[in-house]
């Protein structure tokens, strides 16, 4: 009884959270939709139209791009540091030979942020 | 990358010589000062094995080259001294270029990502170069991966994860000293007091880590190469 109740919380709780992520994602897309259309019925005959696009694209893709990859790159540190430190908590002993590994995870999950990061420094510089 | 003021373009030579290597140049010329520093100190008369009195220059290098020492008997094993010269000699020369970085008005030369290549590709060749010592032309066989009929597969994965090794190691370090110097500026650009004495600390740390991560990472690719288990 007690599995299936857990169970349907589980699926309720997983149905939400997938909703909410659509909510967003589909939030993200019609904001990065309407904004240039926005701008384009307000000064439709400017002629820096498409430069504006150009631009726009460059700014949110460099932003969200960073965002995105710092919070990837946070979930993965995250994982790594708790891992380590359980392992600390349970043998203190041992914390000197974690402590190597644990920083060499740490900068391979961090040189993917910084690929990202070095795209978005040069996407910013195009602006 | 613009920076807002540095001794350097105080120089008469500054638009002739670029900046990164003005500042290694800088760095190598205060680490043959400490080379030269330590070998007096150890042609001195007394025995070289007895260390000085006092907290000196040479001590503090002894515990540096002590623990890189540590760390590499701990990843290569036995024999793990040889890359001493090598691995030590990144790993102080990063150290300090970093920490260049922290001292308002100097740049490291760790953000520019030539002089960062310029290191990594050396990495590439020395270990290639160990591995094909070590093992002679079965040294191919590590890259043929563990069973023969993968091996047309395996030979070009391989082959790739290992072209992109140099070009990972260079733009980590770039990353990690670009983003630490740009955030330093732009908050000692905001609040000029107190605040960036935070961004500091945390330069002076990632200084550290990224030196230490470069040289391990080194000390790792030599171990795989020179290895027997495969």
């Amino acid at each position: 009884m007690d599995g299936l109740n857990s169970n349907a919380q589980k699926g309720a709780k997983g149905m939400a959270r997938r909703r909410i992520v659509g909510v967003v994602v589909a939030t993200l897309v019609l904001l990065t939709l309407a904004v240039p259309m926005v701008y384009a019925e307000e000064g439709g005959e400017a002629k820096g139209g498409g430069d504006f696009l150009m631009k726009f694209g460059l700014a949110i893709g460099a932003g969200l791009g960073m965002g995105l990859a710092a919070f990837g790159g946070g979930l993965g540190q995250g994982r790594t540091a708790a891992a380590a430190l359980e392992g600390i908590a349970r043998n203190p002993g041992a914390s000197d030979k974690m402590f190597v590994p644990m920083i060499i995870g740490l900068a391979l999950i961090e040189s993917l942020v910084l690929y990202t990061f070095i795209i978005a420094i040069f996407l910013q510089g195009k602006i | 990358m613009e920076h807002p003021f540095t001794w350097f373009s105080l120089l008469p030579f500054a638009d002739k010589v670029p900046i990164h290597v003005f500042h290694s140049c800088l760095v190598f010329l205060m680490l043959i000062l400490v080379a030269w520093r330590i070998r007096r100190s150890l042609r001195g008369g007394k025995d070289p094995l007895i260390p000085e009195s006092r907290f000196s220059v040479r001590n503090i290098i002894e515990i540096v080259v002590q623990a890189i020492l540590g760390q590499l008997h701990a990843i290569i094993g036995h024999g793990g001294e040889k890359y001493l010269p090598l691995i030590g000699g990144l790993f102080i020369f990063i150290f300090f270029c970093n920490i260049l970085g922290v001292i308002p008005g100097f740049v490291p030369s760790t953000d520019n990502l030539n002089t960062n290549l310029a290191m990594s590709i050396t990495v590439f060749l020395v270990y290639n170069y160990l591995g094909f010592k070590e093992h002679g032309l079965k040294y191919l066989k590590q890259f043929a991966g563990p069973v023969l009929w993968l091996a047309p597969l395996m030979f070009v994965i391989e082959l790739l994860s290992h072209l992109f090794r140099p070009m990972s190691l260079s733009i980590r370090l770039f990353g990690n000293m670009f983003g630490d110097h740009m955030v330093l500026s732009i908050f000692s650009g905001l609040v000029p007091l107190v605040v960036p004495i935070i961004f500091m600390i945390l330069g002076i740390v990632v200084s550290l880590i990224q030196a230490f991560v470069f040289s391990t990472l080194t000390a790792v690719y030599i171990a795989l190469a020179v290895s027997h288990d495969h």
